[in-house]
């Protein structure tokens, strides 16, 4: 009986010590795994444009911004980046395409206008067996990250119809677009849907600005002109036509009859502790109600983590949009937190 | 008509002198609880004992003194719209004003100054998130119109303990992957450098240093190269900075350090690793561990020295003057090996 105890004790100190061991190799498993780095994937970003001063997806953004977005993102993650640039050229990208391949980068985040150039890139990365991810244009066979344009529009148009039901019920009103109207026809049309959601009957103009500024005020100068008794309401397809617009409805001697929205969040639009601008929780009573944020300054951050799972063979939806948020003087400094000291 | 403009002014005058009125929130959601008790205003200068000064007094063996602090004038380096003024009373000096037949004179400065300028440590009283502070402190029941009521500087014990320079210039340099700005006159991390526990770790082993409880830690990084060039490099100085990240400062504040200084003027990495998180390492060294922060600390001058002699440890020479209700002050640092 006591042997048999005994032999029962044996046997379960065996296992004991046989597991003990087990378990301890298992840590000294888990630890080194835990330990070990994973591994470090080069992934090639090619970018649409870097040339200075040239504004992207009409907004206030440069290809620098972007190309920064991914340096910034890359610090925590297992990522060695190699950057080109596509300069809007098709033979460009291609060659970048092929200089990628001859460098064996593991994926290519490819950031360039829809067409041939798009298929030859994908063509050429397919039979090397590197993975594509597209950026704001499709790419044949790729996953694509993208910004939604009517998405954003939409919001623009809900946040410039709800100040208006809050603030002009009942009070003759018109709607604007202004800024590159024609070349953002799907935020242009997200503005309208969202303005005519509220108001059926509303009147929407469109004023062409292609991108100039001095064209703001005579456009938009007629319009208020001939809108002496109307509240207006203004989407500005991007910040710097914001700004401009408001300039001239001040000018115009309107300011208590407008409200603007504008579309990208760019420098000039907010900015830090001390900068002071349109964009401010000190400057709340701005007829510039916010501005939708498009996020290109973060694009990294966003695009990365898709590169990384697909890198790790996880699935990823075909199209991943941008979140666009609307940004006011109240959450300004929550989504852009000032961080320097200037 | 004249009583209502009295019962005015009363109600004017009670309500400015009235504790300010904010939203509460439920501190003990929020932040930490102290490691030194409910109702500690200290925070980790607990840490300095009699037993870490009289261990850290052994680091002084040849008396040499080299200075961890840069001069406080008009022109360096300010966040925001911060600033430092003075002004020189010397009437004394005219004809006539001495006192008695020796002649006394004197002079005296009035100094105009917000606290967080030049070499300056970060107080308990400086950081919270939302209304809510150190050892979980609801702080807007604490303050009023010229200082806090808790947390001030006055509860802080003695910074007499030991310093450890830990030299990321080296460390970088080491492994190949400094990218130096080149505004910088000597070599220097760039701004956005992430400053890692495994890096921090390189860098005790340099000189193998092993970290102690109560410990001063100060991380040279070669940023203020840009801070002694001022004016000319402000604005890269204040456009960002290399720093530790969240990791590494989660990693300090498990070892039990009393402060973290740098040669920048965050000691965080900037732009954060999250781009919408503000300031993520003062949150997690002063508001949920109690470690203080110092900014703008000259560290190049130890760093050569530790570089020369081999030895990364020394006896820090630092007061912090009782100023009650203040969330910080500029400070004099001097590393005694």
């Amino acid at each position: 009986m006591i042997d048999t105890v005994r032999g029962i004790v044996s046997v379960s100190r065996a296992r004991f010590v046989r597991g003990a061991i087990a378990a301890a190799v298992a840590s000294v498993a888990v630890v080194v795994g835990a330990a070990a780095p994973e591994r470090r994937y080069t992934i090639a970003f090619a970018n649409a444009t870097e040339e200075p001063g040239v504004s992207v997806e009409g907004t206030g953004f440069t290809g620098a911004e972007i190309r920064q977005s991914f340096i910034l993102a890359a610090r925590t993650l297992p990522i060695d980046l190699v950057f080109y640039d596509n300069r809007g050229d098709d033979a460009r990208a291609i060659a970048n395409a092929e200089a990628a391949i001859a460098r064996k980068v593991d994926l290519y985040v490819q950031y360039h206008r829809a067409g041939a150039g798009n298929a030859a890139v994908s063509q050429k990365l397919r039979a090397a067996g590197i993975p594509v991810l597209a950026v704001n244009e499709p790419v044949p066979g790729a996953p694509l990250y993208s910004l939604d344009n009517a998405a954003a529009g939409r919001i623009a148009g809900d946040a410039l119809a709800q100040f208006a039901a809050r603030t002009w019920a009942g009070q003759p009103t018109v709607a604007v677009v202004i800024g590159r109207v024609s070349t953002n026809p799907e935020r242009v049309q997200g503005v309208a849907e969202a303005l005519r959601k509220h108001s059926r009957n509303v009147r929407v103009s469109m004023l062409e600005t292609q991108g100039n500024p001095a064209q703001v005020a005579p456009l938009l100068g007629p319009l208020l002109a001939a809108q002496p008794t109307s509240k207006v309401l203004i989407a500005a397809t991007d910040d710097a036509t914001a700004l401009v617009a408001k300039a001239a409805v001040e000018a115009a001697g309107r300011a208590r009859d407008a409200a603007i929205v504008g579309h990208g969040v760019d420098r000039s639009i907010h900015g830090g502790f001390s900068d002071r601008k349109e964009l401010d929780p000190a400057n709340r009573a701005s007829i510039v109600l916010g501005s939708v944020a498009f996020y290109l300054d973060r694009m990294g951050y966003q695009v990365l983590p898709l590169a990384l799972r697909m890198l790790r063979g996880e699935a990823v939806p075909a199209r991943t949009a941008t979140p666009h948020k609307l940004i006011t003087p109240a959450n300004v400094f929550a989504e852009y937190p000032p961080y320097d000291m200037n | 008509m004249l009583r209502a403009a009295l019962i005015s002014v009363f109600a004017l005058i009670a309500s400015s002198t009235s504790p300010i009125a904010f939203a509460q929130s439920d501190c003990k959601s929020v932040v930490k609880p102290s490691p030194f008790g409910p109702n500690d205003q200290t925070g980790a200068t607990n840490r300095v004992t009699p037993a870490v000064t009289k261990a850290a007094a052994a680091e002084i063996q040849t008396g040499k003194v080299t200075n961890m602090s840069y001069p406080l004038v008009d022109g360096v380096p300010l966040f925001g719209s911060r600033f430092t003024k003075t002004i020189l009373t010397a009437t004394s000096l005219a004809p006539g004003a001495s006192f008695g037949e020796n002649q006394l004179t004197y002079m005296e400065d009035t100094w105009l100054s917000q606290s967080h300028v030049g070499t300056h440590l970060d107080g308990m009283g400086h950081i919270g998130i939302k209304d809510c502070y150190y050892n979980q402190t609801p702080m807007g029941k604490f303050i009023n119109q010229n200082n806090m009521t808790k947390l001030g500087l006055e509860h802080l014990k003695s910074f007499a303990t030991r310093g450890v320079i830990v030299d990321m210039v080296k460390v970088y340099q080491d492994a190949g992957k400094l990218k130096t700005n080149a505004a910088c006159k000597k070599p220097c991390l760039d701004k956005g450098t992430v400053i890692t526990v495994a890096d921090l770790q390189a860098g005790l082993k340099l000189y193998n240093v092993t970290l102690r409880e109560g410990d001063m830690v100060m991380i040279h990084t070669g940023w203020g190269d840009l801070f002694e060039q001022f004016p000319a490099q402000n604005a890269l100085y204040n456009s960002g900075e290399p720093g530790i990240g969240k990791e590494a400062a989660n990693w300090l504040a498990s070892q039990k350090v009393v402060a973290v200084g740098t040669d920048t003027w965050a000691v965080e990495v900037i732009p954060s690793e999250n781009p919408k998180e503000a300031f993520p390492v003062h949150a997690i060294l002063l508001t949920d561990n109690g470690i203080h922060i110092m900014e703008n600390v000259r560290t190049d001058l130890i760093a050569a020295e530790a570089a020369s002699t081999k030895r990364a440890t020394f006896f820090v020479n630092m007061t912090v003057p009782k100023a009650v209700g203040l969330t910080g002050n500029f400070v004099a640092i001097d590393a005694i090996q």
